[in-house]
């Protein structure tokens, strides 16, 4: 990067004391408005769906889980209406089995994981200052992505071909169903999975280079930490779930026996697979709701929180520990006992941090002087809740208890006090915490009462009983029972309190959308709080911030009376936008000194329709449509294509910007100083653990099959593979040749580079494919994982022939040169990547069946 | 719905069955847990009565524990549940005291303190003390067997039960039913046809799953003879909530002896009506998937028939065994059981189905 | 960054300054605990599944991997103790906004994180201890 020397960032840094007391003067003030405002101004009529902003997409994001929320709420009355009473039928078994298995799918995946990411969207900017999230338009193509694939897999309700497996699809249950139903639920949700994983990669980004300059990471707010160890849990979570799908589909379309024992597979990995996934979940749902008392505890107490370290130290700890838990969903399946202790010590381990944080706010509340408050109410409630969850969960983790209650209504208790007290109770209180900031005015004092009180009660009613039907050996997922069972009346006091839940929520919506322009505005900072979110102007702008301020302390509102009216003046940073352009700040991970201005994109229809069609390629193939699929997916192409060269990395029209106080900062990025590459490197990691996933499948069949490889069978040609491998080596050591000859000012031969490496890389996949030609994947499972292998490396080598393509045309149009090239950087990453894979690849499908 | 209706009468009839078989047990299991002398459940004296009140008469429940591995459980789970009761009213009652009795400042010292001795110190050692005991437990749960072995598969929904007494080479084939020795551990040998199960008899023990191509193990040890009611609890697909299954423990000499019963072939039909049932049962091809030992059908898809008549229940723990029962579960098999393989015999007239089920109910 | 300030004298300091830290610094010690579990259920799956007579060395094995990750965790600890210096400063929450309190923050999560991670690693080897066989 030495040709960015001259322009790096100049001028003072930290702003003294003298230049912040500074007065802007009132037509200074007056024009920075009026510019700020016509750049972030929000698109109107039919054209406010093109809106990219966090503000809108958060709050759309947000609705559309909380109506999930509700479909699936509704789904559980009728299943307690249908077991309310014993031998009951009410529903058809296959209806009941539909409504579960939606019931857990949507509250995981359409309301508990996006309702995290919408919350984060909507607020985590105004924690940090920012104006915008860094990738607003991979915001809103995650949103639309999500709404798409959320009414399709709901929708198959209404026409009775829900799938029917339950929401952890065991194989071979689900790949022997018939119908489209496992389809569904596997593509509709590997569709949401990846607007998850888009959703890491912005929040991660967001909590690492958009904070406001000075928040060193000491002192950002919690909700930031917690926001930055769940995105990395996603990243490492959700792959293993889509390496899990991607082999389960390849056995429901292609009859490749993956999980099918009569062909060499075994059902067992996807359980391993899932629950890699599925236990990190829990607490990918848990530690963002839990961030949300987090920040509403230190303003009850009136005190900055007690154990900020402590608490830091419990979310990062927590993010560990839950990988090695996911066994204890296992625990009946026989694995040796000392696998199982593992699991069971890991299990009993992750108490200790979540404890701690819990002991964190109750310090915090004992030093600090407690005013109550409605929100307050909901956290007690949630915390009286998750600590009988935490309870059952440590006796859970006892392994040979675990035996016993297992797959009953005991777990079914067990889950919904963990789920309701660590994620519905606090995310409620921060509905209630935030509306005055989402809306400008307050939801009912009296009417929450009301709801908490409904919920509340109706809650324990529902579930408490539940722990004792379980434990008098009621199994879940039963669509009827004797009434000899004795389980008659458990069932019924739990019907009776799911109605009251379901009151609870009639008044809480109602309480949401009841009509409020009477009601005046609120005061700017209602709770008296002591982050930066509640220093937005009230009425609402859309910039955000009015100017991005200099941040020294944990609670800036509290601890620097002067801030916000220097930030209403326009005195701290950004207060303008000379050229109509939407702007935030990116500054270093660690201290947050300022980097760069970064433009961030605004309103378009392109995200929507890339969402269209992408979800086009993922619904086609449940109705095993490949060619429309195939034309979609080649149309989703073209649109990403089309915003990323739009509107990504292009060259600016001034270098550098004056942010305010004196400091000049580019406007340009490449490499690890652009948040481009970071959004490219989270991703990479998230897409090499989705690889390592599959090889690990490899190595799982060595292990639990005797017949893995089996005698006689045909291998990969080696010297194809070695071909291969070499070929698309070369097209990566090309690849980064383009870019050190395209930095050296060597134009001409980055661009032979760019032409030579895409058909190297062609030839190599070509190799790779002819490699793996004889053998038939639908014979055994050893050929069927060296295919899936193929296919892997294929689409990735597909991928990054794209990227190289794009990056020649960039160079051929001007679009990239020798001072814009974070495109080159970006793609080098992306190769580095995929030679790694490769070469393991290479390995497993060449070496590994020798050696083994 | 027939169910219903047939259930109460089956398992009317389930009691009148033990009773016929004199192995002295009826009405045991029934007797209320508390009755029984010398067992550890002083503490949380009114949970444990409402336990009771419903687990008096639980066949299925983990409380009434009547299996040695079952017992330590339970013993295990009263520790666990009376450390968690004090520990939520210590948690949350520290949280109402600081929200709503004591609101002011207090002392930092205080808070950090607990941070470290309640978030750290004491849940390390109590936590790791718990698991050190649980850890414990396991090697003797499901120890080897002490000579009868079990091998016992899922289908789709019933019991596939074979029974291989030691040195034996050949098994007793038998269905939806489990009899095992009391005083005695069993060794359980599991596998599935089609999908995953999961077999579980919560009075006696913990549960083990069951999946097609990969044995799985556990052993059971009844204390004491008793019959109680066992369930798949893995589910698996349509009828999951209708694949039980009755479990009886016997005495060991009159289990050796009903097992001899169980290996000889099929009592040939006594009465008119059963020989008329034997011709149906023949003609209408139930012996294509139906094995009745020492007759033409041989049968392997379903459940073994040989001695259906003697078994507490039919449809694997759906239905009781009177005639009405054998005639509504052959007529209506889909009714009753959702998505079940076997095709209901609806066109059979009144009287055919009267004589099928005299047939079946007396292959004792 | 181009200084027209005052540099505060403690930002002078080499250790200090940003370059020198990293936010994965702090997730050392739950790697240490990451390694210790993952070689633990590996080799003992791999172990019960290939060979089961060979549990016991395994175990033996798996004990040394207990004392090893313990040491590393330590000496990550007591690295992270140094770099808080608590001793010193006696700060126990290092709330402003300075380069030596963000310093000393980061070694302070640190030695939580070196404490939780040998807490998880004590539990994670005593299935080894009480647990002998395969079954």
């Amino acid at each position: 990067m030495s040709d960015t020397d001259q322009t790096g960032p100049s001028g003072p840094y930290p702003p003294t004391e003298a230049m912040l007391a500074e007065p802007v003067s009132p037509e200074e003030q007056e024009r920075t408005a009026t510019e700020l405002r016509a750049a972030w101004e929000a698109p109107r009529g039919w054209r406010y769906f093109t809106a990219v902003n966090n503000s809108e997409v958060g709050l759309w994001y947000a609705l559309t889980a909380f109506g999930f929320m509700l479909l699936a709420g509704v789904l559980a009355l009728v299943m307690r209406l249908q077991l309310a009473v014993p031998d009951n039928d009410l529903i058809s078994a296959d209806r009941f089995n539909q409504f579960f298995t939606m019931h857990g799918s949507a509250m995981m995946f359409l309301f508990a994981v996006p309702m995290f990411e919408a919350i984060a969207i909507l607020i985590l900017p105004a924690f940090l200052g920012s104006r915008d999230m860094p990738f607003p338009r991979l915001s809103a193509f995650g949103f639309w992505c999500f709404v798409i694939g959320g009414v399709f897999v709901m929708g198959s309700l209404l026409f009775n071909s829900a799938p029917t497996a339950g929401w952890f699809m065991y194989p071979p249950l689900a790949t022997q169903d018939e119908g489209p139903g496992s389809d569904i639920w596997l593509l509709g949700l590997s569709f949401i999975e990846i607007a998850s994983i888009a959703a890491a990669v912005e929040l991660i980004v967001g909590a690492l280079k958009c904070r406001p300059p000075g928040m060193r990471v000491n002192i950002m707010p919690l909700y930031a930490w917690y926001v930055l160890v769940v995105g990395g849990m996603i990243l490492f979570a959700f792959p293993p779930l889509i390496a899990g799908d991607f082999l389960f589909e390849l056995e429901r379309s292609f009859d490749w026996p993956f999980f099918d024992p009569t062909r060499g597979g075994d059902p067992m990995l996807w359980q391993h697979l899932f629950w890699i996934f599925g236990h990190p979940e829990v607490y990918i749902v848990f530690l963002p709701s839990i961030a949300i008392a987090a920040m509403v505890v230190p303003t009850v107490a009136r005190r900055p929180i007690v154990g900020y370290s402590w608490i830091v130290l419990s979310a990062v700890g927590t993010g560990f520990l839950s990988f090695g838990l996911w066994v204890h969903h296992m625990f009946t399946t026989g694995l040796p006992n000392i696998s199982l202790g593992f699991f069971s010590a890991a299990s009993e381990a992750v108490v200790i941090p979540t404890g701690i944080q819990l002991f964190a706010f109750a310090a915090t509340l004992i030093v600090g002087r407690v005013k109550m408050s409605l929100p307050m109410l909901w956290i007690a409630g949630a915390l009286a809740i998750f600590t009988a969850g935490g309870l059952t969960g440590v006796m859970l983790a006892i392994a040979p208890f675990n035996w016993q209650v297992h797959d009953t209504y005991f777990i079914v208790a067990h889950l919904h006090y963990t789920l309701f007290g660590g994620m519905v109770f606090p995310v409620i209180a921060g509905v209630y915490y935030f509306f005055p900031f989402i809306r400008k005015k307050m939801l009912s004092e009296r009417l929450g009462r009301w709801a908490f009180w409904l919920i509340f009660t109706g809650f324990n009613v529902t579930f408490l009983p539940m722990h004792l039907t379980g434990l008098l050996g009621m199994p879940r997922r039963i669509f009827t029972y004797p009434d000899s069972a004795g389980w008659g009346w458990l069932n019924l006091v739990s019907t009776l309190g799911a109605f009251v839940i379901a009151a609870g929520f009639a008044v809480f919506v109602w309480d949401l959308l009841r009509p409020k322009g009477n009601q005046k505005q609120v005061p700017r900072n209602p709770w008296d709080a002591g982050t930066l979110e509640w220093s937005h102007d009230v009425p609402e702008e859309y910039w955000g911030a009015r100017s991005i301020p200099h941040i020294t302390s944990r609670y800036p509102l509290w601890d620097d009376p002067k801030l916000v009216e220097r930030m209403d003046a326009g005195r701290y940073y950004l207060p303008d936008s000379p050229h109509g352009h939407r702007e935030t700040m990116v500054t270093s991970v660690i201290d947050a000194s300022p980097e760069l201005v970064q433009r961030v994109t605004g309103p378009t229809w392109i995200t929507l329709w890339a969402a269209a069609f992408t979800g086009g390629a993922f619904i086609f193939p449940t109705f095993h449509m490949y060619p429309p699929a195939i034309v979609s997916g080649a149309f989703a192409v073209v649109c990403i294509l089309y915003w990323l060269w739009t509107s990504t990395a292009r060259p600016p029209e001034h270098d550098m910007r004056e942010a305010g106080l004196g400091l000049r900062l580019p406007t340009y990025a490449s490499g690890p100083k652009a948040v481009g590459w970071w959004a490219v490197w989270i991703t990479m990691l998230g897409d090499a653990t989705a690889f390592a996933s599959v090889v690990f499948g490899f190595f799982f069949y060595w292990t639990a099959r005797p017949d893995f490889p089996p005698e006689g069978a045909l291998h990969a040609t080696p010297g194809l593979v070695a071909l291969a491998a070499g070929a698309l080596v070369a097209s990566w050591a090309l690849t980064l040749g383009a870019r050190h000859w395209n930095g050296a000012g060597r134009a001409g031969v980055a661009r032979a580079a760019l032409i030579a490496a895409p058909l190297l890389a062609a030839g190599g996949c070509a190799a790779l494919i002819l490699s793996v030609q004889a053998l038939e994947p639908t014979q055994h499972v050893y050929p069927a994982v060296i295919c899936a292998l193929t296919v892997w490396v294929v689409a990735h080598g597909a991928v990054g022939i794209i990227m190289q393509l794009y990056c020649l045309a960039g160079s051929l149009t001007g679009k990239l040169t020798r001072r814009y090239d974070a495109d080159l950087w970006n793609i080098t990453l992306f190769w580095h990547f995929l030679c790694l894979t490769v070469l393991v690849a290479a390995a497993v499908m060449g070496l590994a069946p020798r050696v083994l | 719905m027939t169910t219903r209706l047939k259930q109460t009468d089956g398992q009317r009839k389930l009691r009148d069955v033990e009773i016929v078989m004199k192995t002295s047990m009826a009405g045991k299991s029934r007797r209320p847990i508390s009755a029984e002398p010398g067992r550890p459940r002083a503490r949380l004296a009114p949970l444990v009565a409402l336990a009771l009140l419903a687990g008096c008469d639980g066949r299925q429940s983990v409380l009434a524990p009547a299996g040695a591995d079952a017992r330590v459980l339970d013993s295990l789970f009263w520790v666990m549940l009376t450390g968690a009761v004090i520990l939520w009213l210590l948690v949350n009652g520290l949280f109402f005291y600081v929200m709503r009795i004591n609101r002011g400042a207090m002392s930092r010292r205080f808070a950090d303190g607990l941070i470290i001795g309640g978030g750290v110190i004491f849940p390390t050692v109590v936590l790791g003390a718990l698991l050190a005991w649980g850890l414990s437990i396991m090697p003797d749960q499901r120890a080897p067997g002490e000579g009868l072995t079990l091998r016992v598969t899922g289908e789709q929904w019933w019991w596939r039960v074979e029974y291989w007494p030691e040195g034996a080479d050949t098994p007793i084939v038998a269905a939806n039913e489990i009899r095992l020795p009391a005083g005695q551990r069993s060794e359980i040998l599991l596998n599935a046809g089609r999908v995953i199960h999961s077999f579980w008899i919560p009075a006696l023990g913990g549960k083990m799953d069951m999946f097609p191509g990969r044995e799985t193990r556990m052993s059971l040890k009844p204390e004491r003879a008793g019959n109680w009611r066992g369930q798949c609890a893995e589910f698996c697909g349509a009828s999951h909530a209708l694949m039980a299954f009755e479990v009886v423990a016997m005495p060991p000499d009159d289990f050796d002896s009903w097992l001899q019963a169980q290996a000889a072939p099929a009592t040939p039909p006594g009465d008119a009506a059963a020989q008329r049932g034997a011709r149906i049962f023949a003609r209408e091809g139930c012996g294509a998937c139906h094995a009745v030992r020492g007759t033409e059908a041989r049968g392997a898809v379903g459940p073994d028939l040989t001695h259906v008549g003697s078994r507490l229940s039919l449809g694997a723990g759906t239905l009781g065994t009177t005639l009405e029962d054998f005639e509504t579960w052959i007529a209506h098999t889909g009714a009753i059981k959702p998505e079940v393989e076997m095709p209901g015999y609806d066109h059979l007239t009144t009287a055919d189905l009267a004589d099928l089920a005299q047939y079946l109910k007396g292959l004792e | 960054m181009q200084d027209e300030r005052q540099p505060r004298p403690d930002e002078e300091r080499h250790e200090f300054r940003e370059e020198a830290e990293s936010l994965w610094r702090i997730t050392l010690a739950p790697v240490a605990w990451v390694a210790h579990f993952v070689t633990s259920y590996g080799i003992v799956a791999l172990v019960c599944a290939k060979a089961p007579g060979l549990l016991g060395m395994t175990r033996g094995g798996l004990g040394l991997a207990t004392l090893l990750a313990l040491a590393v965790i330590a000496w990550l600890g007591w690295r992270a103790w140094r770099q808080w210096d608590y001793r010193t400063t006696g700060d126990y929450t290092n709330a402003r906004g300075e380069a030596e309190d963000r310093h000393q923050f980061l070694g302070h999560a640190a030695v939580l994180l070196a404490l939780i991670s040998a807490i998880g690693v004590v539990y994670g080897a005593l299935p080894v201890l009480l647990l002998e066989t395969c079954r």
